[in-house]
């Protein structure tokens, strides 16, 4: 039995067989029940895990159709238009499902209906589970108006005028049934009956295509995903070409016999239509994933789906085709390095216009193509080629009162300036910063060994307040 | 004559079988007429193919030619604080490359080596090395492993003007195989790989060329009123080849010259005295080194003799790299 809090007292969300067999509904308080039946356990409803679980079906039913949606807390809807077919018809897809759910251990009712309202209250309000077209009005009429997924207050209302089944308000006239109930009623009377399109709303948005293998016997290795993917990737081909489009972003699906499903993301640089190509990029990153991806016992449910594609024109190669290999050549790398180590891992510098040295270059995921134009307002200055993200302070003996560092020490060495040019001195850019920055005099120095450092004094000697303070912010050749 | 011939083809051709079988490469062919031996290595003519002339004489002799266009060349620093110059040496390099040959520079290290040393800053490199922001990329991967697969991955492509492998210390994984992997794969894709070991001391490679960098002292700047004095000129490397296609050793103490991209001798060293000392521990007492971690730091914690302001001496800190 599980209990939640609900208007200021614990109350009974949920009981199973035996407690119900003792006579205990939802809705009772649970001081009534321990005085009724002392013995009785008692657990704290856990709605987040309710939730997450309701996902994990969500996603396992995945298997049946794309268009499953949830409905409230204990509810899923599926959309099953088109694909009764691939499970031997209405009835034995039904049977299939509920049969399943059982031998996961969970107890379902399921009804199947043109309507989703029909559906909905052949579920929940018991009798035949199908419900044939046309036969919506004849299925509810005997039902109560719960059936009919009306507010409570409607409901109320409604019994209080001594409506209380469906079939007394199909045949009654609407126009004062909507000026007294509102038009809510009518709407959902309507919805059930098929007057009026329902649309479900989906969890995830149905990809424009995609391929799946049904394993009679589950799959474990990874080579054999591969192995799928490829066979998958070959169907899709046939269907890209005749789109006349490549994939950008591609999803595995890969669906366990206990339930758990997994999706596999990936996505290209260019428009992908290759079998090969795409094996490979799945072979990477499932190389990846390995550690992490727990077959269990097996994936007996294979899917590959293209989620976005993109137009790919069919290419007239030159005798010298050099310059279309050397492009498809960089997108292949920027794609098996993203499909194993993300999106991040290829960067590009791009020049910022700041004075500020380290906001001067951004760097910023790299696509290939080709290059933007030359990027305006390079320092003319000499600037460092390393540079380290965050300056790194140093201690400096340095002259007195704007003179360059004598000596300083760097990670526990010290190092004596030889030689030292500048200042240069950057101010603070008061339209990003806070207006007590300090400006920084950068000096470049050579120590004596030749390694050259750039060091920025931040503040000025002779200042009230805190001396000023010496760090090393970059290396030059 | 024609007999004679097609005998020394039908002999040629079984001794490349043998030697296959054999695994024993490279094969050495001795052409029928003129005598000349030509080293091969999976068909490709060793040591003959296209150099870039690095400019500095002296340096191109010991290389036979000058950076190998084709195939690995390892660069390393003995400290991290050097990595200015490794970096420098290695970009000028590059530079070379990138005048001559289309596509992007692929720089690849792990997340630390780019923390630790510093992250590559187009604005500095746009300047001295004529590297524009737009042919740079950089991957910044988590892992040695992943560094490695990167740079292979990249090695084979002809799109990539050159490479750069950054590495921090001698790692045991990049090994003689890996190294070879790296090389094969740069060789057969005829693109330049340049392998940098910041804080990593001789280790055995499979690159033709192994060169060790150390910073010199910047020549004065030029103006027309002659040097101009304590100030920071063009930057010097004190560079020691102590692997080389051509089987000859080299230390150079050489010049960066941003104007013409190349390199120059520098006959008189500005400041004579800081070359006087050795620049490199000799390969010899690193052989049988166990493999170095990357020091973090530039200096090893803990050193009494950092703590009391000085410098320790090189040999000091070398026995400190071995530990």
């Amino acid at each position: 039995m599980v209990s939640h809090r609900d208007r200021g007292a614990q109350r009974i969300a949920a009981v199973d067989e035996a407690a119900a067999a003792l006579g205990l509904k939802r809705g009772m308080g649970i001081a009534d029940a321990r005085a009724m039946h002392p013995r009785i356990e008692v657990m704290e409803a856990e709605p987040e895990a309710d939730r997450r679980l309701l996902e994990a079906l969500a996603d396992w039913c995945d298997r049946y159709t794309p268009l499953v949606a949830m409905d409230g807390e204990d509810g899923l809807f599926l959309d099953i238009t088109g694909c009764t077919h691939l499970f031997g018809g209405e009835k034995a897809m039904l049977s299939e499902v509920l049969t399943r759910f059982f031998h996961q251990g969970f107890d379902a009712r399921a009804g199947l209906a043109s309507t989703p309202g029909a559906a909905w209250a052949a579920a929940r309000h018991g009798g035949a589970a199908i419900v044939d077209p046309g036969g919506e009005a004849d299925r509810l009429t005997p039902l109560p108006l719960a059936a009919l997924r009306l507010d409570a207050d409607v409901q109320a209302g409604l019994a209080s005028v001594g409506l209380r089944t469906v079939g007394a308000i199909i045949g009654a006239p609407r126009a004062p049934l909507a000026r007294r109930f509102g038009a809510g009623l009518l709407m959902r009377l309507d919805q059930a009956l098929g007057r009026v399109d329902e649309a479900i709303s989906p969890r995830r948005p149905v990809a424009p295509l995609s391929a799946e293998r049904h394993l009679a016997e589950p799959i474990g290795t990874m080579e054999d995903v591969e192995l799928l993917v490829g066979l998958l990737a070959g169907t899709l081909k046939a269907d890209l070409e005749r789109r006349g489009e490549g994939a950008r972003s591609l999803e595995l699906g890969l669906f366990r016999v206990d339930g758990a499903v997994a999706r596999v993301p990936i996505s290209t640089a260019r428009p992908l239509r290759d079998p090969a190509l795409m094996r490979r990029l799945f072979h990477e990153r499932l190389g990846v994933l390995a550690a992490r991806l727990d077959a269990g016992f097996g994936y007996d449910l294979v899917r590959l789906s293209i989620l976005a594609a993109e137009r790919l024109e069919p290419r007239q190669t030159d005798l010298d085709s050099r310059t279309d290999m050397l492009e498809d050549d960089l997108a292949g790398l920027a794609d098996r390095v993203a499909a194993r180590l993300g999106g991040g891992a290829l960067l590009a510098p791009v020049i910022q216009g700041s004075h500020v040295p380290e906001r001067a270059a951004a760097l910023v995921p790299w696509t290939p193509g080709p290059a933007l134009a030359a990027t305006p307002g390079l320092p003319e200055q000499e600037r460092p080629i390393r540079l380290f993200r965050r300056p790194e302070p140093v201690s400096a003996a340095a002259e007195v009162p704007d003179g360059p560092p004598i000596s300083f020490r760097w990670r526990r060495a010290l190092y004596r300036v030889a030689r030292a040019e500048g200042p240069e001195r950057i101010a603070p850019e008061w339209w990003h910063e806070p207006s007590d920055t300090a400006e920084r005099d950068y000096f470049r120095v050579e120590d004596e060994t030749g390694r050259r450092y750039w060091l920025f004094r931040e503040g000025h000697y002779g200042d009230p307040g805190l001396p000023p303070r010496w760090f090393v912010q970059g290396m030059f050749a | 004559m024609a007999q004679r011939a097609l005998a020394q083809d039908a002999l040629l051709a079984l001794r490349r079988t043998i030697a296959g079988i054999e695994g024993r490469l490279p094969e050495t062919l001795s052409q029928a007429d003129g005598g000349t031996v030509l080293m091969r290595r999976h068909g490709r003519a060793e040591g003959t193919g296209e150099h870039f002339a690095t400019g500095a004489a002296a340096l191109d002799a010991v290389l036979g030619g000058g950076l190998p266009a084709a195939g690995m060349t390892e660069i390393h620093g003995a400290e991290t604080r050097d990595g200015g110059a490794v970096a420098g040496f290695a970009l000028a390099l590059a530079s070379m490359v990138l005048a001559r040959r289309p596509g992007p520079l692929l720089w690849v290290a792990t997340g630390d080596v780019f923390r630790e040393v510093g992250h590559p800053y187009a604005p500095g490199l746009a300047g001295p090395y004529a590297i524009a922001p737009e042919r740079l990329v950089l991957a910044d991967v988590p892992r040695l492993a992943d560094a490695l697969w990167v740079g292979e991955e990249a090695a084979r492509l002809e799109a990539l003007a050159a490479v750069l492998i950054e590495v921090g210390g001698s790692p045991a994984r990049l090994d003689l195989t890996a190294t070879r992997r790296l090389h094969r794969r740069a060789m057969l894709a005829g693109r330049p790989v340049l392998l940098l070991r910041q804080a990593g001391s001789p280790e055995p490679t499979a690159a033709p060329a192994r060169i060790a960098v150390a910073p010199a002292p910047a020549a004065p700047r030029h103006t027309l009123a002659g040097p101009l004095a304590r100030s920071i000129g063009p930057p010097g490397f004190l560079v020691a080849v102590d692997k080389s296609p051509t089987a000859r050793t080299g230390r150079f103490t050489l010049e960066w010259n941003r104007h013409d991209r190349r390199f120059a001798d520098r006959s008189c060293p500005a400041i004579p005295a800081a070359d006087s000392r050795a620049v490199v521990p000799l390969s010899a007492d690193g052989e049988g080194a166990a493999p170095t971690p990357f020091q973090r730091m530039a200096f090893p914690a803990g050193d009494g003799t950092a703590a009391a302001g000085g410098q320790p001496s090189r040999p000091r800190r070398a026995a400190h790299r071995r530990r």
